[in-house]
């Protein structure tokens, strides 16, 4: 890196700050951009103006802005309307402690009569599973109850790549994995277990593959197995 | 507002962890949203904006660490962007109406005046060694998005000349925040 032209850092030091500014030319900003991704100094330039700029706004008071812009944002980014529970639409879904009761009142007021919980895990499981990647980027708890035939999935890390599916399949004994269908948009669901599996539930094995949007078009898995537990009685 | 906590959201938000994309937003919300209505002046823009920004901020997470950014940088850089991109649209809209009347405005915001905070301190410092008006266009380049044209119309002076008093103060002020 010693030969070849030195890059002058002072004109450099100038572009960075006109980038963070704004007052490149696109075209300009274009080509630094470039620059950029390929120069750690020059990000390490940007960086910098970027951290004194920013300080130009230390004394903006915070404003909280409303609580419809919180349910928005939950929406726009985790909506599947046909798949999901009122209270999932507003982002209610995974609401924590943290939410002004003042948001809790409004989403309650508009919809009155309309208003659910949500999935919830059952009080009573009599298998559960902890279906995990090995660098834990992917875990899923699924807990099934034997009443309903139905297996509660809870995603608390993890989602499907953009424009695929996280499905999931029971593998048991030596024979091939079944779908058990796709995994809920939601991080957490209701998967029901068609009858006739029910029973290899016990000393099962489930995993969760990555397929294309709606899941395998073929009935086994097509792509990675990202995440695989075993299912052990309660 | 601790910066380690609101790094942890977004490494666990890149993951796809909905808890902590929340508790990111109940952190950061207030103060990304008065950024936003501070360059807007207009709420329901403030909060279409606040609404781009977290949206960004859940698909682009896993990209943050390689920024060198720290945070809370990423997070105001992000709602400056986004709403200076909306007043540049609302501006040219509005450009042939006002193009006849643009005004300077030497006046320097209260953000000039800052006291408390060493950052703050040392950044107040270095753009008090700047000439008002050069400071002051910096200022309106960032908190305005106003670009080399419109500096240049507000200030009466050529695109060029504007560009390059603009250029020299960036050049100080880099000097003087690197002392």
């Amino acid at each position: 890196m010693t030969d070849g032209p030195q890059p002058d850092r002072d004109e450099d030091r100038v572009l960075a700050g006109e980038y963070a500014l704004g007052l490149l030319t696109p075209e300009e900003a274009a080509a630094f951009e470039e620059r950029m991704a390929q120069d750690p100094e020059l990000r390490a330039l940007y960086a910098a103006w970027a951290e004194d700029f920013a300080a130009l706004t230390d004394d903006f008071p915070e404003i909280a802005p409303p609580a419809r812009a919180r349910a928005r944002i939950m929406q726009q980014l985790f909506d599947k309307p046909e798949q999901r529970s009122v209270a999932q639409r507003l982002g209610l879904g995974w609401i924590s402690g943290g939410l002004a009761a003042a948001a809790v009142a409004a989403v309650i007021a508009l919809n009155a009569g309309l208003f659910d919980v949500g999935p919830r895990a059952p009080l009573e499981p009599e298998y559960v599973a902890q279906i995990a990647a090995e660098d834990g980027t992917l875990i899923v708890q699924a807990a099934y109850d034997a009443e309903r035939g139905a297996l509660y999935v809870d995603r608390p890390v993890g989602a499907p790549a953009p424009g695929r599916s996280l499905e999931l399949w029971l593998i048991a004994g030596e024979e091939p994995a079944i779908s058990l269908g796709v995994l809920p948009d939601a991080q957490k669901g209701n998967m029901i277990v068609p009858t006739e599996l029910r029973p290899k539930l016990a000393g099962g094995v489930l995993a969760i593959s990555d397929e294309p949007e709606g899941g395998s078009p073929t009935g086994v898995a097509t792509g990675a197995v990202l995440a695989v537990g075993n299912v052990t009685p309660v | 507002m601790s910066q380690p906590l609101i790094e942890e959201h977004i490494a666990r938000t890149a993951t796809g962890d909905r808890e902590a994309f929340g508790r990111l937003y109940s952190l950061t919300s207030a103060k990304l949203f008065g950024v936003a209505l501070r360059v807007l002046n207009d709420r329901a823009e403030a909060e279409e904006v606040l609404q781009e920004v977290f949206v960004k901020v859940w698909r682009n997470a896993d990209r943050y660490r390689a920024n060198g950014l720290s945070p809370m940088t990423w997070l105001i850089t992000i709602a400056r962007n986004a709403a200076i991109d909306r007043l540049r649209r609302r501006r040219e809209g509005q450009a042939e109406l006002d193009a006849a009347e643009v005004v300077p405005d030497p006046a320097p915001g209260p953000e000039a005046h800052a006291v408390a905070g060493s950052e703050r301190e040392r950044l107040a410092g270095c753009f008090g060694e700047l000439e008002r008006d050069k400071a002051e266009a910096v200022r309106r380049a960032y908190l305005g998005g106003e670009t080399y044209a419109e500096l240049a119309a507000a200030m009466d002076v050529p695109l060029n000349t504007m560009r390059t008093w603009l250029r020299r103060s960036l050049l100080k002020l880099r000097e003087c925040l690197d002392r």
